[in-house]
C-alpha cells in the first residue's frame, strides 16, 4: 500500500502536527506515503473555481500529473482538497474540451493529465485499506472508558457519486468504527450530521451566522452527551470546533465548552505511543488533561 | 423596479454553460432546507440566484454578494431533486461576478499565483521544526524552478492575462 501524500495548505501551515501524526502513523499500518513533490494549492474552491474554470481545473491536474509520474493514488485529510481534486479529476475525465485546454496549459511544464490515479481520503484509506482490526492491534495505549463523538467532513458525504465512499451516504459510520477501533466509546447527538461551517466564505462574510451554526452543535454534544473529546478527520473541521468553543464560551458564561478536537491521526498517534508534543501539540482547547489521561489509563 | 427590457434572456446559458440544466428548478427550497450559508445575513439562498440567473436579471446579480457565503459542503448538490446541481450554479455565478467586475476577483488566487498555496507554507519553518517535521515541506516551496513555470502556465489562463496588473512575479 503506497500512497502520495497530498498535504494541501493548512495542514502544513497551521497544523503542521497533523501532518507529523500523518507520518508517524500511516507507515505503522503498513501504508507507505510518498512525497509529492511539487503540488500546489488544490485548488480551494474559493480560489481558481470561483474565478475561472480551466485555471481551477489546471492546478488539480498539476497535482494529479505529479501522483501519476509515481504511479501512486493520492490520499488527503483536508475535506476540501479531497473534494476539490475529486470534483475536478470527474470535469477533467467528462470534459475532452475542459482537459485539451488544460493539458496544453501543462504542457511548457513538461506535466499531463491522463487520469489515471484517483484522490482518496484518509478515512477511506484508513477503514477500507487498513481496516480496525489492524488499527487495534497497533495500539499501546488504547481509549478504554473515554467517550468521544465524532464529526464527519462533509466534503467526504456530497456529492455521494462523486466523493463518496461510505455507504449510504446519509448515515457514514466510518469514521466511528475507527474510533471505536481506539478503544473508545462513541456517543451520538442530535446534530451529528451538521457541517461544522468553517471552509468556504461563510466565516468570513457572515460571522455573527457561521458562529452560530457552529455553536447549536456545540450545544448539542454538551446537552446531549457525555463526550470528553471530538475526534475529526478534516483541517477545517479541526480549527473550526476548536476555534469556536472559545467564541462560544465567550457568549456562554455558564455553559463553557471545553472539548478538545482531535484529528483522527493525532489521537491514533497519541493512542500508538508518539510524543503529544509532536503529534498534537497546537490548540485553541487545550489537551494536555485528556492526553495524559489516556496515557494513564 | 427591475426593467425587463433590458433584461438578458440568454444569461443563464453564459452563467452555467454545461453543467445541469437550471431551468428545470422549480424553487422548491430543498437547497436552501439544507444550506449552512441560508444562516447568514443576509442569508444565501440559492435558489433565489436560480432564479435571478434564469431571469436574466445581470444588474441584481452583480450587487449579490451572498454567492460567497456558501461553505462548499455541496448538500444542495446532493439533495436536489431536479439535477439543477446547485453548487456548481453558485460556482458559476462567482465566475461570471469576477469576470465582469475585477473586484470579485478573489485574492486568494494572488496568493497561490505568488507562492502555489494559499497558506504560508513557505514561512512556518520554527513552527514545524518544532514537531519533527522539515522546515520546508516538499510542495512546490521547495522547488523555485517549478514555482516559476507554474506562474508560466497560470500567465496563459484567461483570468490572469485579463487582470495581469494583480500578479507579481
Amino acid at each position: 500500500m503506497t500512497y502520495g501524500l497530498f498535504l494541501g495548505c493548512n495542514v502544513p501551515a497551521v497544523r503542521p502536527d497533523v501532518e507529523r501524526a500523518i507520518r508517524l502513523t500511516m507507515p505503522q499500518l503498513g501504508a507507505v506515503l510518498v512525497d509529492l513533490e511539487g503540488s500546489v494549492c488544490c485548488p480551494a474552491f474559493g480560489a481558481f473555481p470561483s474565478a475561472d474554470e480551466t485555471a481551477g481545473l489546471a492546478l488539480s491536474a498539476w497535482n494529479f500529473s505529479i501522483a501519476e509520474e509515481l504511479g501512486v493514488d493520492l490520499v488527503t485529510e483536508c475535506g476540501s482538497c479531497y473534494s476539490s481534486l475529486r470534483l475536478a479529476r470527474r470535469k477533467l475525465l467528462e470534459d475532452r474540451e475542459q482537459r485539451e485546454k488544460v493539458n496544453r496549459l501543462l504542457e511548457p511544464a513538461g506535466k499531463e493529465f491522463r487520469g489515471t490515479v484517483v484522490v482518496r481520503h484518509l478515512i477511506d484509506v484508513l477503514f477500507n485499506d487498513i481496516g480496525p482490526d489492524r488499527i487495534r492491534e497497533s495500539l499501546k495505549f488504547p481509549l478504554d472508558s473515554i467517550r468521544a463523538t465524532v464529526q464527519y467532513p462533509c466534503h467526504t458525504l456530497f456529492p455521494s457519486e462523486v466523493v463518496g465512499f461510505d455507504a449510504p451516504a446519509g448515515r457514514p459510520r466510518m469514521l466511528r468504527g475507527l474510533v471505536e477501533a481506539l478503544g473508545a466509546t462513541v456517543r451520538t447527538y442530535s446534530r451529528e450530521l451538521q457541517c461544522c461551517g468553517g471552509a468556504g466564505g461563510f466565516v468570513k462574510g457572515s460571522f455573527a451566522g457561521a458562529s452560530e451554526f457552529a455553536f447549536k452543535k456545540l450545544r448539542a454534544i454538551k446537552k446531549e452527551t457525555d463526550a470528553e473529546l471530538i475526534v475529526v478527520s478534516c483541517i477545517t473541521c479541526l480549527e473550526h470546533l476548536d476555534r469556536m468553543q472559545n467564541e462560544l464560551n465567550g457568549k456562554d458564561g455558564d455553559a463553557r465548552c471545553f472539548l478538545p478536537v482531535f484529528d483522527y491521526n493525532q489521537l491514533l498517534a497519541v493512542c500508538m505511543g508518539f510524543n503529544p508534543a509532536e503529534v498534537a501539540s497546537i490548540s485553541t482547547i487545550p489537551r494536555d488533561d485528556i492526553i495524559s489521561k489516556i496515557l494513564s489509563l | 423596479m427591475t426593467d425587463l427590457t433590458s433584461i438578458n434572456t440568454e444569461l443563464w446559458r453564459e452563467i452555467t454553460g454545461t453543467g445541469g440544466d437550471i431551468r428545470k428548478c422549480f424553487n422548491c427550497n430543498t437547497c436552501v432546507a439544507g444550506c449552512p450559508a441560508a444562516e447568514g445575513n443576509p442569508p444565501l439562498f440559492i435558489r433565489n440566484l436560480v432564479r435571478k440567473v434564469l431571469f436574466g436579471l445581470e444588474e441584481e446579480l452583480l450587487e449579490d454578494e451572498t454567492p460567497w457565503l456558501c461553505v462548499t459542503c455541496s448538500a444542495c448538490e446532493e439533495m436536489c431533486p431536479m439535477g439543477v446541481h446547485p453548487f456548481e450554479v453558485c460556482l458559476a455565478v462567482r465566475r461570471w461576478q469576477s469576470r465582469n467586475d475585477e473586484t470579485f476577483i478573489p485574492a486568494a488566487i494572488t496568493e497561490i499565483f505568488e507562492t502555489g498555496h494559499t497558506q504560508a507554507v513557505g514561512q512556518v519553518g520554527a513552527k514545524r521544526k518544532a514537531v519533527g517535521l522539515d522546515e520546508v515541506p516538499p510542495t512546490i516551496v521547495k522547488f523555485p524552478e517549478l514555482l516559476k513555470l507554474f506562474r508560466e502556465m497560470l500567465r496563459n489562463t484567461d483570468i490572469v492575462r485579463d487582470n495581469d496588473y494583480m500578479f507579481r512575479d
